[in-house]
């Protein structure tokens, strides 16, 4: 017991100012003895909770907004940069959904558009960086990681931020927030997601019991080392993390497992459907969506899937065709699927990419777009997210957020607030001076977007 | 939304009092300066230089307010600033919505407008800037310049406890833990020493003997003891393997292309060679300077012999090494080369990210993009030799390689067949594989030699090759200051990379030296002095210690850019030796360890975890693996499936092909080596757990490690002895040999086999903490 004190101790001291302190209390007060892995206990957030957990649709490379989400006809005589795809009116709400998104487009009354995003700049890696963690040059606890520091997990057999196709590491990381809360990626860098899995997650030289007396030894041994230099929290985090991986050997391997899913449901999903054109690469999107549910229904926390490919500089209208083939469908058949499953009452889903795409003018003959950090789309579904609603708008080229505006620090402040937690006020202590995920300028929470 | 630009409301012809407004820059007082910093330039740069700066993408009423020229100038509606009379100046009826309106979202605050109203009111002063593109750079911190100064030798500063310091990087950082009226933490004691420089010094654990003769040593001789075992590691081939892995990150080496894009990974069957050539470097001591040298310009210098030609050649493969995006519909796919090139040198060498300029000047660091294409010349002038790329053309276009004359031939192994073969990207038939244009075994290297036209390379508008501007005269990174100012001049008949490492290693450089000497402070104590290694510019990290950095930057030129000298300096200080134990209250006091208040324990890297494994089990092979396994195979390796094959070498000897790592380091953190690694991640996850438990390399060695155990001895106890020593090379406390005893007995049962509860207690030793992290 000797370790948990130590660790409790050291963890109040990190996180002795704002929420840190509040989320810590509350678990203080829960059976210390649950297990070794007291960072994940699953914890009360101290504000109302409307979602339990997120599932992120990330789209890297800059979706073309004004051609799926934003719709911006022409006004005026002249012509002028807007959408050059249709667009059509759908369901109760009547949201304005483009032609290429004809699957998605039938869930409209479960979407809540941001049509007023903007980011700082439109240099990928950093705004990628940046939406992921709210830094855009400097490694920083991702979204994932605070959402778990501030909630623990609600499954101890799985970790509670688990990243598909995922890119560099420092998309996932926990970077200072204690490592249990890193992300666990599952497919790096466009390797194909069908053969993607957990490495190492089996291993049959030793039966399961022997396996979990010799963990015990070695976590004896652990922690005698950890003893002897009290105060060193990474060796505490690897005591945690190896507990975890343990356990991930029971369950994750049938998570991963999609042979009982029926036929119906992955071709819903369009399961190992595979498109390639130009700079869409198959990512087998469908899959990682079946996942993200399978995920959620077993209580990670958080899951983010991606389809990289936005960024069609070049052929505009087959490219993003293309990505919009990829996406749409699994999309859909994800939110019918959680709302069936009664999971989309407390499942945040949010989609978008780290900036948006100036938009083509008609009939000009270009097809070429570049990127535009001023004014882009987020949508949100669940959660307690409102149904068919539109936040925010850009100017008449689609050139700037002029209303409702919505940075990644608001978002990111939105999205913790949808889960119970104070963006401003969740921090943790680190070389000196307090760290949150909105920054030192905060983020504001958009309360509108909420029932 | 009100959208009116400056131009509208009223035409002003007002003339501006030039000589009042602005004065040049000699003029401008210390306070004014400051002023201008810290009120209005970040104001300018919030609220206007969107569309007001030569970086806007439309500039709003041709008005620019990005520098004092662009001030004086003015713009559609005249000339901004009056200069004492801010009621009659435009700029302060626009922030005062005023009939313009600017900015036109929303007013900015008023305290704003009234540091603005003084600001004309001083007269508008305006600093002149050196290079346009380091307006933004000077945002905040006049000093995030500070590396582009030449380091100064900095005076040894004067410490209360003078019998602490060992060598002059003491001084610098006891005087920084006095200042904070701290104290260190005591010495680490000489068991733990002897492991964390066995390892930072050759990345093998020490055997058991080993660490008692050193501790016997140390109790007769001290500090000497020290000495001569930092001068034996030094000394031992090991050395080399350890650090030249270190700059193997820097220079982004890898065995494949990486998926091109098109996913496609082509095999650089003979970038081992570099590999090789690199290690040799490091245990040679090769002079910094002219390692660097031989890596850039190693094809234009003299030699005296084949061997040391064939040297010259293989250090180039430094430049040959790029993550090439693929060629197919690829208008700017040379110039995808030239930018890797100019990134391995700007982020690896120079510490500052040049890439950037590639497309436009640089938004923080003072790299123009005239620089970058000044820069691009020496590579431009240059052709590049990465071999065949498979023979899939659509990938890249095959080149030309360096033949070597000293080198061994090395046919490949009687019957050997290539068996992947090509598909035709049209009909998806295999196409034949093309013969080499050398004879079966020919020795060949990657790397770079002179173009036959050298020319100085066109501005690339917006990066793209094919909108081209005005050739830029072949030069270096025009922010860098210097002690003399003896230009280098480049020949125009040249490539000029020769030139181009005469400049990099300048005795007064501003970065070279830092950078590297920070490098190797980083590997000694987890955290460099500046702790963003590849990124000494603006938004990079000032360092914690900036006059100890110049301190051993001096010193490492003085010392003829000697790296094992270097560390061995290191390695000797006072501060270096340091226990990592700290109680709480320094630990809070100095949190982060900018103090370096003690030594920063460290998690084994993949290498050297896979190395001190097969250390332990006796099965690690010293002898340098012979070239690599893919030497033979100019294959597509994504077609080719898993390459690996099991080693008993040292890790740095395995396949690291791109995009598909050694199956047994991917899980700790391994870079993906397709740009410049200056500092690998620690993470913890639970991943890196499931590979200890089932790893079948691990479990191989567990095996390995039970059956030496249990050979040496019928009797428990004396095994479990052994077991410890060869382990964590320090004897077994009769609690661990009783509780183990215990442990050994029930899985014994359950498993109903001796050699599985000894596999299953090796394994276990080999995963805890106290055998992966060093104190």
């Amino acid at each position: 017991m000797a370790i948990m004190n130590h660790s409790r101790r050291s963890m109040l001291q990190s996180a002795s100012c704002g929420f840190g302190y509040l989320a810590l209390q509350g678990l203080c007060n829960q059976q210390a003895a649950a297990a070794p892995s007291e960072g994940l206990t699953n914890r009360t957030p101290p504000l109302p909770a409307r979602a339990k957990r997120v599932i992120f649709l990330c789209m890297s490379g800059g979706p073309a907004q004004m051609d799926t989400f934003d719709y911006k006809p022409q006004t005026g005589k002249k012509k002028h940069p807007g959408s050059v795809v249709r667009f059509r009116q759908h369901g109760d709400s009547g949201l304005w959904i483009s032609e290429l998104m004809p699957e998605t487009a039938k869930h409209a009354d479960k979407l809540c558009m941001i049509n007023g995003m903007y980011a700082d700049t439109g240099i990928h890696a950093q705004s990628f960086l940046q939406l992921h963690t709210g830094e855009r040059l400097r490694k920083r606890p991702s979204l994932g990681s605070w959402i778990n520091y501030g909630l623990g997990t609600e499954n101890q057999n799985l970790p509670g931020f688990i990243s598909l196709n995922t890119s560099k590491s420092s998309i996932y990381s926990s970077a200072f927030l204690p490592s249990i809360y890193n992300g666990t990626p599952i497919g790096v860098n466009g390797e194909d997601m069908s053969a993607a899995t957990i490495s190492n997650v089996v291993g049959e030289h030793l039966p399961l019991a022997a396996k979990r007396r010799q963990l015990d030894f070695v976590q004896s041994l652990n922690r005698k080392h950890l003893q002897q230099r009290p105060g060193d929290d990474k060796l505490d985090s690897v005591i945690q993390s190896m507990e975890l991986g343990f356990r991930m050997q029971a369950s994750a391997p049938a998570l991963l497992d999609l042979s009982d899913e029926s036929p119906e449901t992955l071709e819903k999903y369009r399961v190992g459907k595979k498109l390639k054109i130009g700079t869409c690469r198959p990512t087998d999107f469908g899959r990682q969506c079946l996942l993200a549910r399978r995920f959620a229904e077993a209580g990670v926390r958080f899951i983010e899937i991606n389809h990289g490919g936005w960024d069609q500089h070049k052929n505009h209208r087959r490219d993003l065709k293309a990505n919009c083939d990829t996406v749409d469908a699994p999309t859909a058949a994800l939110l019918e699927d959680l709302a069936q499953r009664g999971l989309l009452e407390d499942t945040l889903v949010v989609c978008g990419g780290e900036f948006g795409r100036p938009g083509l003018t008609p009939d000009d003959g270009k097809n070429e777009t570049g990127h535009n950090a001023r004014g882009f789309t987020f949508w949100l579904a669940g959660g307690g997210a409102k149904n068919g609603y539109v936040h925010g708008k850009t100017s008449n080229t689609g050139d700037r957020a002029v209303e409702g505006k919505v940075h990644f620090r608001d978002l990111h402040a939105t999205i913790l607030h949808a889960l119970g937690l104070p963006a401003n006020d969740l921090n943790f202590w680190h070389e000196g001076r307090a760290h949150r995920l909105t920054g030192p300028e905060g983020g504001k929470v958009v309360h509108e977007l909420f029932t | 939304m009100n959208f009116r630009p400056f131009a509208i409301p009223v035409l002003l012809t007002t003339i501006a009092l030039r000589s009042a407004c602005a004065g040049d820059a000699s003029a401008l007082s210390p306070d004014d300066a400051q002023f201008f910093e810290n009120k209005i330039r970040p104001a300018l740069v919030k609220h206007c230089y969107e569309c007001h700066s030569a970086d806007a993408k439309e500039v709003g009423g041709k008005l620019l307010l990005d520098s004092r020229d662009a001030l004086l100038t003015g713009g559609e509606a005249g000339t901004p600033v009056i200069a004492g009379k801010p009621n009659e100046s435009l700029i302060i009826q626009a922030l005062r919505y005023d009939g313009v309106e600017m900015p036109p979202e929303k007013p900015v605050p008023e305290a704003v407008v009234n540091d603005f109203v003084e600001w004309v009111k001083r007269g508008a002063p305006y600093p002149a800037t050196a290079s346009t593109a380091a307006k933004a750079g000077s945002v905040n911190d006049p000093e995030s310049l500070w590396a582009f100064e030449p380091p100064k030798n900095p005076p040894i500063p004067d410490v209360q406890n003078k019998a602490w310091p060992r060598d002059s990087l003491d001084h610098f950082v006891l005087a920084k833990i006095e200042a904070a009226a701290l104290q260190p933490v005591g010495a680490a004691d000489p068991r733990t020493l002897a492991r964390r420089l066995h390892y930072d010094l050759t990345g093998v654990p020490p055997s058991f003997e080993e660490v008692e003769r050193f501790v016997t040593d140390h109790q007769q001789t001290g500090v000497d003891a020290v000495e001569r075992l930092v001068d034996e590691l030094l000394a031992s081939p090991q050395f080399g393997e350890r650090w030249g892995r270190h700059w193997l990150d820097v220079a982004r080496y890898g065995e494949s292309n990486g998926n091109d894009g098109l996913s496609r990974n082509p095999t650089f069957p003979h970038a081992w060679r570099y590999r090789d050539y690199v290690i040799a470097a490091f245990n040679a001591d090769t002079p910094y300077d002219r390692f660097l040298t031989e890596q850039i310009a190693g094809d234009l210098l003299p030699s005296d012999s084949d061997q040391q030609r064939d040297r010259h050649l293989v250090a180039t493969g430094f430049l040959a090494m790029a993550a090439k995006p693929a060629k197919a519909m690829n208008t700017n796919f040379d110039m995808d080369v030239v930018a890797d090139q100019i990134d391995v040198i700007g982020s690896g060498v120079l510490g500052v990210s040049v890439a950037c300029a590639r497309c436009h000047d640089h938004k923080f660091d003072p790299v123009p993009t005239r620089d970058y294409y000044a820069l691009a010349g020496f590579f431009t002038s240059s052709e590049t030799m990465w071999g065949t790329a498979a023979h899939e053309g659509l990938t890249a276009p095959k080149t030309d390689l360096h033949v070597l004359k000293a080198a061994a031939n090395v046919p490949p192994p009687e019957g050997f067949v290539e068996t992947v073969l090509v598909p035709e990207s049209n009909t998806g038939k295999p196409k034949p594989i093309p013969k080499s244009k050398w004879p079966v075994g020919t020795p060949l290297a990657m790397g770079v030699r002179d173009g036959k036209k050298p020319a100085d390379c066109k501005l690339n508008i917006k990066g793209d090759a094919k909108k081209l501007g005005d050739a830029v005269p072949r030069g270096f990174l025009t922010a860098c200051r210097f002690e003399s100012e003896n230009t280098i001049e480049v020949d125009p008949k040249q490539s000029g990379r020769r030139e181009l490492a005469q400049w990099l290693t300048r005795g007064d450089h501003p970065l070279t030296a830092r950078v590297m000497v920070n490098r190797i402070w980083q590997h000694l104590f987890g955290a460099g002095i500046v702790r963003t290694p590849n990124d000494f510019g603006v938004y990079g990290e000032r360092p914690t210690h900036p006059k100890l950095l110049d301190h051993l930057a001096v010193r490492f030129v003085d010392e003829q850019w000697s790296i094992k000298r270097m560390i061995r300096n290191i390695v000797l200080s006072r501060t270096y030796q340091l226990s990592g134990d700290a109680d709480a209250s320094l630990t809070k006091a100095d949190s982060g360890n900018l103090l370096l208040t003690r030594h920063q324990r460290r998690r084994l890297d993949a290498e050297s975890l896979r190395d001190s494994m097969l250390k332990v089990s006796g099965q690690l092979n010293l002898t340098p693996a012979d070239g690599s396994i893919i030497r033979h195979r100019d294959i597509l390796v994504n077609l080719a499936g898993n390459l690996h094959q099991p080693s008993n070498h040292r890790s740095v000897y395995l396949c690291y092909l791109r995009s598909s790592p050694p199956p047994e380091l991917a899980a700790f953190d391994l870079p993906d080596f397709t740009s410049v690694t200056g500092q690998r991640d620690v993470s913890t996850v639970p991943n890196q757990a499931l590979h200890l438990y089932n790893n079948p390399f691990v479990i191989e060695q567990a095996e390995r490690l039970a059956a030496v155990v249990t050979k040496k001895a019928e009797d428990d106890e004396i095994r479990l002895q052994f077991a410890w020593q060869q382990v964590f090379a320090r004897d077994a406390m009769p609690r661990e040999i009783e509780d183990t005893g215990e442990y050994l007995r029930v899985t014994q049962n359950e498993l109903k086999s001796e050699d599985k509860a000894w596999n299953s207690l090796c394994q276990a030793l080999l995963v805890t903490n106290e055998f992966r992290y060093v104190d």
